[in-house]
């Protein structure tokens, strides 16, 4: 009981004296997942939209698809990622593993299909009308899709903040294509699971606390997009 | 009075059923047409075949004297038909910027745009609701929104499907006094009904669409002055 409230003085000491090797995990963490989720959402935006949109074979199969998708254990993306950046694999020359680059396409793999899933049912929802007032007023294809995009944009901030939220808590992939490296590719997940191994509970606690933060930030943000949360008239 | 869209052999069929089997439709310029037609007769997918929504099997459109695909009919039609679902669609922002939202598709500038807003708000009679966001409405005050909106592009035909549905008697007459304005603004108008005696007093013609095809009918007992227009 000592340890652990040991442990927890020395974590809230680490975060508020702003310990360089802390907010390095920290700032790791964000850029690498706040770049994840810029690249991988504009594209899930738009297939959710064709998925929605367009009436072809296979439609439902790819919709089915993308929600089976969402529950890929994050190692077995992590292990693909390896496999395609390692020496030998077919991407081998790029010398993307253990780099950042290779974290974001594994976190992009990720969250697309989450990103994709979500969105598709927030434009599936989305009344008709939208388009066609757009369209019947003369918006080109693209300010018709600006405009639907604005007129749901509760259902893809909901989106965007599930995305986030799968990749930036994600230890699997990261450890696994980023390969915890210490001041570069280490993130908060993987410190956690580091240091706990190590028994060096202060810096994992410290880390916890800042990941259910950003948990409840998440959904507090959520919760302010939503507006005043009721259904429109 | 001159023709501005005229389709001919226009068919349509839903679900393995033929809906629309139209010989031919012409709207005329400054003309206003009543479509009615018990529920479920194909209005509504005829206006918006019209409005380039929704595609027909097949059909032969002239638009301005020239022939053309309906595909390229619905493109060159695109900023003089503008079409107005039967409960119109507001966006999630100000009346002010519903209003202003195909403006922004043309190149003017700002003050030119706020010129004309402004003229349209005062139209409609809505300055005082310039900036409600267009969701808080009364179905009256939003059908207001949504016809400053239309004629704010000038539009030459305005297709309005059942625009007095689910109104009060007061926001009817509102509807048939601003459907009114238009026509003597020169604006043609393809008005869908159910209830043809409720707008018999703003009809120079009047079409029932039935087993999917359109036949003339008299307007005679709706008095007023009519524009003598060479239809069936």
């Amino acid at each position: 009981m000592d340890s652990l409230s040991a442990s927890t003085a020395e974590s809230f000491r680490l975060l508020f004296s702003g310990d360089a090797a802390l907010w390095v995990i920290i700032f790791t963490s964000f850029t690498v997942s706040v770049r994840a989720i810029l690249i991988a959402a504009p594209l899930a935006f738009v297939v959710a939209f064709l998925m929605a949109h367009l009436r072809y074979r296979g439609r439902r199969t790819m919709i089915a698809g993308f929600s089976a998708l969402q529950s890929i254990p994050a190692v077995v993306v992590g292990l693909t990622v390896y496999l395609v950046f390692s020496r030998s694999g077919p991407l081998g020359d790029l010398q993307l593993l253990f780099t950042h680059s290779s974290m974001i396409i594994g976190q992009i793999l990720l969250s697309f299909p989450l990103l994709v899933a979500l969105s598709h049912a927030a434009f599936q929802a989305a009344d008709r009308r939208v388009w066609e007032t757009s369209v019947t007023l003369g918006a080109k294809p693209y300010r018709a899709f600006m405009t639907l995009l604005h007129e749901i944009r509760f259902g893809l901030i909901a989106a965007l903040l599930a995305g986030f939220g799968r990749i930036i808590a994600e230890v699997g992939c990261s450890m696994m294509v980023g390969g915890n490296i210490l001041g570069y590719t280490r993130n908060i997940p993987t410190a956690i699971a580091l240091e706990t191994t190590r028994g060096e509970f202060a810096q994992a606690i410290a880390l916890g606390m800042v990941l259910l933060v950003l948990a409840l930030l998440l959904n507090g943000l959520l919760a302010f997009f939503q507006g005043r949360g009721e259904m429109s008239s | 009075m001159s023709e501005i869209i005229h389709y001919s052999a226009l068919r349509k069929t839903v679900h393995g059923q033929l809906l629309l089997d139209i010989d031919s439709l012409e709207i005329y310029e400054q003309a206003c047409v009543a479509l009615s037609g018990r529920n479920g007769a194909g209005k509504s997918t005829l206006m918006r075949i019209i409005a380039g929504l929704e595609a027909p099997d097949s059909v032969t459109v002239s638009f301005d004297g020239q022939t053309m695909p309906w595909r390229r009919a619905c493109q060159r039609m695109r900023t003089h038909v503008i079409y107005l679902h039967q409960n119109p669609y507001l966006f999630d922002r100000s009346v002010t910027d519903n209003i202003a939202y195909g403006l922004r598709h043309r190149e003017l500038s700002i003050k030119d745009i706020s010129r004309k807003v402004a003229e349209a708000l005062d139209w409609a009679g809505i300055s005082h609701l310039q900036m409600r966001n267009a969701r808080e409405l009364s179905g009256g005050e939003r059908q207001r929104v949504a016809f400053a909106r239309a004629r704010i592009l000038k539009p030459r035909v305005l297709l309005l499907d059942e625009p007095t549905t689910n109104m009060d008697s007061e926001a009817r007459e509102q509807t048939y006094r601003m459907i009114k304005r238009l026509k003597d603004d020169g604006v043609s108008i393809l008005l869908a009904t159910h209830e043809f005696h409720t707008v018999a007093h703003l009809c120079d013609v009047h079409l029932s669409l039935e087993s999917g095809s359109l036949r003339p009918q008299s307007i005679d007992s709706a008095g007023g002055e009519r524009k003598i227009i060479p239809y069936g």
